[in-house]
């Protein structure tokens, strides 16, 4: 990548929406645990003179898109050249590649290294494609089916009632009712 | 690790399961007090009953009680028998402590051990720590290696999910234990706990030897651990090693007079128990070591004839897989255990009665078992204890029921023998509710077995007068409430799977404990009055339950506050006085955590859902974890409908299954990842205007939100 250069004078779009970019990917950025401010001024400004580029050809999207879209494709780049002969589709590439970075502590080792495909760390490269992990160990499948079980007779009988008292449940409540009105009757007798 | 086989070689393939002898002999001897006990009560309920002959209140009134008597029995002879095997000179012959000589503690750990944590919706943060803390202790006994952890998550609230990813990513980095700690989360929580469990046996339960389960708030030690594993590779007749897990962190006086009494009267009831039940005990579901081949081959679970909540799918699951694990020929049983084994308890009473609500219908449930051909007659035995523990409780009420008709048609009591008979039962029960306590008391003031310094002794027994208190005052509420339980059980009302708080957040819930037992105190009232025309005596008599009854609400308010004793010295244990290293160091861990920078609590609420959608790390971890799929449930015009109405409107606007929805999926969290980011701030709601803006200042590290910040080993 150039050394910095700030000069960036955009053609379409107003000043207004390309200030709201340029606070975007600061903040986008700065997600990246990229705490070292020069890169992330050198990304900032890359970006935008890429997404500047594209508004010029799609006006119908806004600087911000763009920049997000850009920033993505160069993510998407360097994560291909860093993981090229790994056969990883696209979202595992991205996914995967995101973490690797921040799994080798890139952030804090490598930021001017950070989506520079034309100027890529070997130690990086080799941090980075070591640090994709799985999240459990390899299956062993195994059977474990229940085996049948004899209730006996008490349990069949139970089984019935309740199935029927579950079929009705008016008469199930009917029941509770009649223990309850007979135990308040009874007490009602004692105490006349 | 390597994979190693089944089978232990060179020892007797029954070692650790007692004696048949021994074990007839000792129910023979515990059976014989208890029964002598319950005959002699009866007996004399009967002689005090049957003065004018029996009525049929009268007969009810016996029936209810001979079952009640022979628990307390139970209770009693249990204690008693522990506090003798604790103070005897000469060693319990079947203690399993003994089949471990000197030279076995710094043997290598051949077999391979899964230790398992099944999660649903906890606290990311204790369960990590908890974690990290167990890994650690592990590791300190250099016999680690041939052990691995699985988090096994049923978590359904998409934030605890992604923290789950989070946490176990920053605790892997931390303790460079990638291989050693596993995630896995299941798209469907098939089964709850017990499918969570089955679903990791299935998967990888060939690779190990034994399975070491935990809750999320459990926590051993690394030298208990091994130890386990080292009693299992002695002992391989035992398919289930189970230890007594101690009660920590309590904060309230519920939590703290519970966590007394568990470290007080525990340790001699376990060592009752152990004495009867041999190799017969109980699986407690977690905090226990379990050998999987046959765990695999005999334990699966099936369902129970009708619809839940008294059929279907078995809640309490752990009885079971005893029981089917003692079916299939293998010894379960009980490790005395002083240190080493903790978990955490409810700590308020209605958090209490919830957890009894979902344990009650477990055990209820095992009412289609005790009849089941093929148990063990100490199974059934254990079945029949489980359900007693709660419809003892109905049965208390009845027996209640019945005293206030008996009490409305009152006979003179002018007999002689029945008179007496009334006085010994009376003298008798209040021994067998008071004796145990006592005498285990007296233990602990003679041998300082929880505390040495004679002023922590006498604190002691000041603090046992003081439970007693609240137990007493406690015992009424809940009789009423899991009577209703049992009832509710049988009525088919079930309940839903919810996660258990174990933390008071904030302060007591007044509103909560005002609804929740307001009903309890009307009962008071109707009762009282009736009981006060019924007979004076009789209601004197019946006075102490109404009185718990009547003060439920502001009962359940003190016993669920801060003010716990703690600054009076009450109800200390030796885990509060001298935490062992394992607690101190998630203690200190989770001190740290708390003073961590809070994000608005808008932003704090759906903090996964946030850091998901937004931080590049994150979402790169979460969309790796994902289980990538052929085809999907829903359209994807659906999915970006959704996310769409996420962006524009914030996660309030989304239900828990549109989330649920949109989270499974790889491409559209990728996408949103971008749309987001792509959007400009007036396209977006204030939610993530807010979230973008403030994100990146209250994270140093998108992984640290939950775990203390520790450098990598």
């Amino acid at each position: 990548m150039e050394a910095v250069n700030i000069q960036f004078a955009p053609e379409t779009g107003t000043e207004e929406e390309w200030n709201e970019a340029y606070a975007r990917l600061a903040d986008y950025f700065r997600s990246y645990q990229l705490h070292n401010r020069i890169r992330r001024t050198q990304l900032i400004l890359e970006t935008l003179r890429r997404a500047a580029a594209a508004h010029k050809l799609d006006t119908k999207r806004t600087p911000t898109a763009h920049s997000i879209e850009e920033a993505r494709r160069m993510l998407k780049e360097w994560l291909g050249a860093i993981y090229s002969d790994m056969n990883l589709n696209e979202s595992q590439l991205e996914a995967a590649g995101r973490l690797g970075f921040h799994l080798s502590g890139g952030p804090a080792r490598w930021p001017n290294f950070f989506l520079d495909k034309d100027n890529l760390s070997q130690e990086m490269m080799e941090a980075m494609r070591s640090a994709i992990r799985a999240s459990g160990p390899g299956m062993q499948v195994s059977k474990m089916t229940p085996r049948d079980m004899d209730l006996g007779i008490v349990s069949e009988v139970a089984e019935d009632t309740f199935d029927r008292l579950g079929r009705h449940p008016i008469l199930r409540y009917a029941i509770l009712i009649s223990i309850v009105g007979a135990v308040l009757g009874y007490l009602y007798l004692l105490l006349r | 690790m390597s994979v190693i086989g089944a089978q232990t070689a060179n020892i007797n393939a029954t070692a650790g399961m007692p004696p048949p002898r021994i074990a007839r002999m000792r129910r023979a001897t515990f059976f014989s007090f208890v029964g002598l006990g319950t005959i002699v009560g009866t007996w004399l309920m009967y002689a005090f009953l049957s003065e004018h002959g029996m009525r049929w209140s009268e007969w009810a009134l016996l029936a209810v009680f001979l079952p009640l008597y022979y628990q307390l029995n139970v209770g009693f002879w249990t204690a008693l028998f522990g506090v003798w095997l604790m103070n005897r000179p000469k060693p319990d012959s079947l203690n399993l402590w003994r089949t471990l000589k000197p030279e076995d503690h710094d043997a290598d750990i051949t077999a391979s051990t899964a230790i398992i944590m099944p999660v649903f919706n906890e606290d990311v943060t204790r369960v990590f720590e908890g974690l990290r803390a167990i890994y650690l202790s592990l590791e300190q006994t250099g016999h680690s290696k041939n052990f691995d952890f699985f988090i096994l998550s049923d978590s359904n609230q998409t934030s605890q999910w992604i923290e789950e990813e989070t946490a176990w990513l920053e605790l892997c980095r931390q303790l460079n234990a990638f291989g050693r700690i596993f995630y896995r989360k299941r798209r469907k929580p098939i089964n709850r706990k017990s499918g969570n469990v089955s679903d990791f046996c299935r998967r990888w339960g060939k690779r190990y030897r034994y399975m070491l389960v935990l809750d999320a708030d459990s926590l051993m030690s690394g030298n208990l651990i091994t130890s386990m594993a080292r009693i299992m590779e002695k002992n391989p007749g035992i398919g289930i090693l189970q230890t007594f897990p101690k009660q920590i962190g309590a904060e309230t006086l519920l939590g703290r007079v519970m966590q007394f009494a568990q470290a007080l009267y525990g340790p001699p009831f376990m060592a009752g128990l152990d004495y009867w039940q041999c190799g017969e005990a109980n699986f407690w579901g977690h905090n226990a070591i379990v050998r999987l081949e046959p765990f695999i081959k005999y334990c699966a679970l099936p369902p129970l004839p009708g619809k839940e909540p008294f059929g279907g799918h078995i809640l309490s699951h752990d009885f079971v897989e005893a029981a089917l694990m003692r079916k299939a020929g293998y010894a379960v049983r009980l490790l005395n255990t002083n240190r080493g084994s903790y978990e955490e308890g409810p700590p308020t009473l209605v958090d209490m009665l919830k957890r009894d609500r979902r344990w009650c219908q477990g055990n209820m449930q095992h009412f289609w078992l005790l009849f089941a051909k093929g148990w063990h007659p100490m199974s059934r035995v254990n079945f029949a204890h489980g359900i007693l523990s709660y419809a003892s409780s109905l049965l208390w009420f009845l027996f209640l029921v019945f005293s206030t008709f008996l009490a409305a048609t009152p006979l003179p009591h002018v007999d002689a023998q029945a008179v007496r008979a009334e006085q010994i039962l009376l003298g008798v029960t209040a021994m067998l509710i008071f004796l145990p306590k006592l005498t285990i008391l007296l233990d602990e003031i003679i041998t300082g077995r929880l505390f040495k310094p004679l002023k922590l002794r006498l604190l002691t027994f000041i603090s046992s007068m003081a439970d007693t208190v609240v137990f007493t005052l406690m015992a009424p509420v809940l009789m009423i409430f899991h009577s209703q339980f049992v009832v509710y059980t049988v009525l088919g009302k079930g309940v839903r799977w919810v996660t258990q708080r174990r933390k008071l957040d904030g302060g007591v819930d007044w509103a909560e404990v005002f609804f929740t037992f307001w009903g309890v105190s009307i009962i008071a009232v109707i009762w009282g009055t009736i009981g006060w025309f019924v007979s004076h005596s009789f209601f004197l008599w019946f006075c102490p339950i109404l009185v718990s009854l009547l003060l439920a609400i502001p009962v359940a308010i003190m016993v669920s506050g801060r003010r716990s004793g703690l600054r009076f010295g009450l109800f200390l244990t030796p885990e509060e006085t001298d935490p062992p290293s394992v607690l101190a160091m998630m203690n200190d861990n989770l001190t740290e955590i708390k003073g961590r920078i809070h994000l608005p609590p808008e932003l704090e609420k759906h903090h996964g859902l946030l850091q998901v959608c937004l931080d590049p790390y994150v979402n790169g971890l979460h969309v790796s974890l994902l289980r990538r799929r052929k085809s999907i449930d829903v359209s994807r015009s659906y999915l970006d409908e959704i996310a769409k109405r996420l962006i524009q409107q914030g996660p309030q606007a989304l239900n828990a299954q549109e989330i649920k929805a949109m989270i499974h999926d790889t491409e559209t969290v990728t996408d949103l990842h971008y749309r987001l980011w792509s959007a400009r701030d007036h396209e977006l709601a204030p939610f993530w205007a807010t979230a973008i803006r403030q994100y990146n200042l209250a994270a140093s590290s998108p992984f640290t939100h939950t775990l203390a910040q520790r450098e990598p080993a």
